[in-house]
C-alpha cells in the first residue's frame, strides 16, 4: 500500500513513593498484591518519564527505545501492557490527516515506543512505576480507549504493580482486590494533589556501591520466608491503611508521619525477617533515620 | 563482739548465647519473658566470671567490687537477688573454724562480694547473663540453700533474664512460665555439653562505634510499638522451640542452622519494626550475614545478639577450620596486630586451618567459591578479634584459695 503517514501521542507521567508499602504478591503473573497500599504522587515537574507513541503501517514491528537506547519488547510485563491495551483499542479518525483506524487494525499494526526520564535510572527512584504507567496511559490516548484511569491502572498493574499508582495525581490507593483474575485490583484517587498542598518533600539520594537485587524477586523470597508478612499483609496493613486515609482527608499530620515511619520501619523489618535477609537500608539510611 | 571471721566461697559460671531469642517481658519487675529462648552454654575456659562471696560479721555494709571497682548494689536487680537468696539460706556450720551461722543469722550478716569477667564488658558478650548467674550460683553455696539450679534460675532471671540459662551448661530452656509470680519461669538443661560436643563456636567481636541501645529498654520499646512482636511470640517461637529442640536432640544441624539463622534474623526485623527503630547490626554485620550465608554447605549457623558482634556455629572442627580460614581471609587482621591477639580461645583450631602467624594469613588462598577472575574484597579492621570456643559445662564452685578474689581475712579485694 505504500502508506507512510504516522500518528503520534506524548504523555508525560508521573513517579509516586509509597506512604503504605506494597511488598508480596499473592499472584506472581497477574502481580496481584497481599496487601493494599497508599502513596503519594510526585510533581512530575521535578521527576517524570515522558513518552511518545507512534503507529505507521510502515512500521515493521513492535520497537522501543528507553533513555535514547533501543531495547527489547520482548519480557513478560511489556507483553502483558501492549496485549491488553490493543484489546480496548477503539476506532481512531484523524480528518486532518486523512488517516482513519478501524478497531479491527489495531492488531496489525506496528507501534514505535521512545521513553525518556528525567531522572537517573541508577538512583531507584521508581522509574519503572513511571515509566510503565506513561506507556499505557499514552497507548491509551492514541488507541482511543474507552478506559477510565483506575481501569487503565489495572493494565500498568500487569506490568509493574507500583506503575498503578502513577495513573493519578495526589495520594493514591492501590486496592489488593478479591478476584482471581485481578479484575478488582486497581488504583483509585484518594485526594487530589490540591487537597494537601502544603506538603514538601526532600529525597536524599544515597550513592550505593553494592549491586541493586530486583525488587521482585526478593518481594517473592518474602513472600516465601518471611513468617511475619502474613501477619502484616492481614491483621497490620488494613488497620493502618484505613487511619492512613482518614490522617490524609483531615490532613493530620501527626498521624501521617507516624503511619509512614511506622511502615517504613516494618517493610526493612520483613526485609530482615526473609530468608536470606535483604538489607535495603545500610550505616548511612540508620545515620539519617535516628537523626 | 569482735568477731572477725570470714567465710567465703568462690564460684564460676559461663556466658550463653541464645539461639531461639528472648526479646520482650510480660512483666518488668519479674522479668518474665513473651516467649520461651534456648540458648548454647559457652565453655567458661575461654568466657566466664569468676564471683567471691563473703560474709563476715566485721562486714558494716552490702559491697560489691566489678573487675576491681566497687559499685551499688542498691539497683533494683541486685537487691532482688540478695533478697531472694537471703530468704532461702539455711544453717551453715564450718566445725574446723568453729562458725556457725544459724538460718535467722543472715539477714542481720554482711556480704561482700568481688567478681570478674574473663572478657571485656565492652563487648557485649553478655557479661550480665554471666555475671548474675554466677552472683546468685556463689551466694547459694555459701548460704547452704537447698534449691537446686533450675529453682535458682528463677532468682537469676529476677537479676537479668538471660543469666536463667547460664546456670546450667550444654543447651538450654527459658521456659516462659504462666504463673504471673514468675514461679513457673525458669531454665532447664536440654542437653549437657558432652551431647552435640561436635560444635564450635567462632565470636567475631566488632568494633562498634555507636551507643547501643540497652536490651532493658529496647526490648521494652519493642513490647510497646512494633505490631509483629505479640505475632512472633505467640504464634512463631512456639513452633521454632520445638524444632529446635528436636534439631538438638537429634545432632540435626542442618535444622537447627536454618532456625537459628532464621531467629537472629526475625529478633533484628522486630527491632527495625520498633519505633524509633533499633539497629543493632550495621554495615559490617549486613556483609557478614550475606558473607555467611555462603557458607551454609560448609555446615555454619549464624546469630547475631543485641549488638554488632556475629556468633557463628560450626558443625564439626573440619567446619571450624574451613570457616576461620574464610574469616582470617576476608576479615585479616589489620597490620600492627599480631595473630596471638587477633584469635583467642580454643586457638588449637588455628592448627587444623594451617594458619599460625600473621604470615600465614597473608597466604591464605582465595575461598573455592570465589570465580577465578572475581577480585576477592577484604574488610581488614571490621573485626576486632574472633573467639574460638565449644559449648561448655554450666556454674562450679572453685576451692583453690588462690582463685578468690577477696582476702581470706579482710575480706576485701585482693
Amino acid at each position: 500500500m505504500g502508506e507512510k503517514w504516522v500518528l503520534m501521542k506524548t504523555a508525560q507521567a508521573p513517579t509516586n513513593m509509597s506512604v503504605i508499602k506494597y511488598w508480596g504478591k499473592r499472584d506472581e503473573s497477574l502481580i496481584l498484591p497481599l496487601n493494599d497500599s497508599i502513596s503519594i504522587t510526585f510533581d512530575p515537574a521535578h521527576l517524570c518519564t515522558t513518552t511518545t507513541v507512534a503507529v505507521s503501517p510502515a512500521f515493521q514491528q513492535d520497537r522501543m527505545w528507553l533513555n535514547g537506547k533501543e531495547m527489547s519488547l520482548s519480557g513478560g510485563r511489556y507483553q502483558n501492557c501492549l496485549r491488553e491495551i490493543r484489546r480496548r483499542a477503539s476506532e481512531v479518525e484523524d480528518k486532518e490527516k486523512g488517516i482513519k483506524i478501524e478497531k479491527k487494525d489495531w492488531e496489525k499494526l506496528h507501534l514505535h515506543i521512545a521513553s525518556y526520564n528525567n531522572f537517573p535510572t541508577a538512583a531507584g527512584l521508581a522509574s519503572s512505576a513511571a515509566g510503565f504507567a506513561c506507556l499505557v496511559f499514552a497507548l491509551a490516548k492514541l488507541m482511543n480507549v474507552k478506559e477510565d484511569d483506575s481501569q487503565l491502572s489495572a493494565i500498568a498493574r500487569q506490568a509493574s504493580g507500583s506503575a498503578c499508582r502513577s495513573l493519578l495525581g495526589g495520594f493514591v490507593k492501590w486496592i489488593m482486590g478479591k478476584e482471581d483474575d485481578g479484575s478488582d485490583s486497581f488504583a483509585v484517587q484518594l485526594v487530589d494533589e490540591k487537597h494537601w498542598d502544603d506538603l514538601f518533600i526532600v529525597i536524599a539520594v544515597v550513592s550505593s556501591r553494592q549491586k541493586e537485587t530486583s525488587s521482585s524477586s526478593e518481594m517473592r523470597e518474602s513472600v516465601e520466608t518471611s513468617l511475619l508478612l502474613q501477619h502484616r499483609a492481614k491483621e497490620v496493613v488494613p488497620k493502618r491503611t484505613l487511619q492512613m486515609e482518614e490522617a490524609i482527608k483531615n490532613r493530620d499530620f501527626t498521624s501521617f508521619a507516624q503511619l509512614t515511619c511506622a511502615d517504613s520501619n516494618q517493610f526493612h523489618a520483613i526485609c530482615l525477617d526473609t530468608y536470606p535477609p535483604i538489607f535495603y537500608m545500610n550505616d548511612t539510611s540508620h545515620r539519617q533515620l535516628l537523626f | 563482739m569482735g568477731e572477725k571471721w570470714v567465710l567465703m566461697k568462690t564460684a564460676q559460671t559461663p556466658t550463653n548465647i541464645a539461639v531461639i531469642k528472648y526479646w520482650g517481658k510480660r512483666d518488668e519487675s519479674l522479668i518474665l519473658p513473651v516467649n520461651d529462648s534456648i540458648s548454647v552454654t559457652l565453655d567458661p575456659a575461654h568466657l566466664c566470671t569468676t564471683t567471691t562471696v563473703a560474709v563476715s560479721p566485721a562486714f558494716q555494709q552490702d559491697r560489691m567490687w566489678l573487675n576491681g571497682k566497687e559499685i551499688s548494689l542498691s539497683g533494683g536487680r541486685y537487691q532482688k537477688c540478695l533478697r531472694e537468696i537471703r530468704k532461702r539460706a539455711c544453717e551453715v556450720e564450718d566445725k574446723e573454724k568453729g562458725i556457725k551461722i544459724e538460718k535467722k543469722d543472715w539477714e542481720k550478716l554482711h556480704l561482700h562480694i568481688a567478681s570478674y569477667n574473663n572478657f571485656p564488658t565492652a563487648a557485649g558478650l553478655a557479661s550480665s547473663a554471666a555475671g548474675f548467674a554466677c552472683l546468685v550460683f556463689a551466694l547459694a553455696k555459701l548460704m547452704n540453700v537447698k534449691e537446686d539450679d533450675s529453682q535458682l534460675s528463677a532468682i537469676a532471671r529476677q537479676g537479668s533474664g538471660s543469666a536463667c540459662r547460664s546456670l546450667f551448661g550444654g543447651f538450654v530452656k527459658w521456659i516462659m512460665g504462666k504463673e504471673d509470680d514468675g514461679s513457673d519461669s525458669l531454665a532447664v538443661q536440654l542437653v549437657d555439653e558432652k551431647h552435640w560436643d561436635d560444635l564450635f563456636i567462632v565470636i567475631a567481636v566488632v568494633s562498634s562505634r555507636q551507643k547501643e541501645t540497652s536490651s532493658t529498654s529496647g526490648m521494652r520499646e519493642s513490647v510497646e510499638t512494633s505490631l509483629l512482636l505479640q505475632h512472633r511470640a505467640k504464634e512463631v517461637v512456639p513452633k521454632r522451640i520445638l524444632r529446635m529442640e528436636e534439631a538438638i536432640k537429634n545432632r540435626d544441624f542442618a535444622s537447627f542452622a536454618q532456625l537459628t539463622c532464621a531467629d537472629s534474623n526475625q529478633f533484628h526485623a522486630v527491632c527495625l519494626d520498633t519505633c524509633p527503630p533499633i539497629f543493632y547490626m550495621n554495615d559490617t554485620s549486613h556483609r557478614q550475614a550475606l558473607f555467611y550465608i555462603f557458607l551454609f554447605p560448609l555446615g555454619v549457623a549464624y546469630t547475631f545478639d543485641a549488638g554488632p558482634n556475629a556468633v557463628l556455629i560450626a558443625r564439626n572442627r573440619k567446619a571450624a577450620a574451613q570457616l576461620l580460614q574464610r574469616l582470617l581471609f576476608y576479615f585479616p587482621p589489620k597490620s600492627d596486630i599480631d595473630l596471638d591477639s587477633y584469635v583467642i580461645g580454643d586457638k588449637s583450631i588455628l592448627q587444623d586451618a594451617g594458619v599460625e602467624g600473621v604470615k600465614d594469613v597473608e597466604a591464605l588462598s582465595p575461598p573455592p567459591e570465589i570465580k577465578e577472575n572475581a577480585a576477592a574484597q577484604k574488610y581488614p579492621g571490621d573485626v576486632s578479634y574472633f573467639i574460638c570456643t565449644r559449648p561448655g559445662r554450666g556454674p562450679v564452685l572453685l576451692s583453690h584459695e588462690n582463685l578468690a578474689l577477696l582476702h581470706p581475712q579482710t575480706g576485701l579485694p585482693k
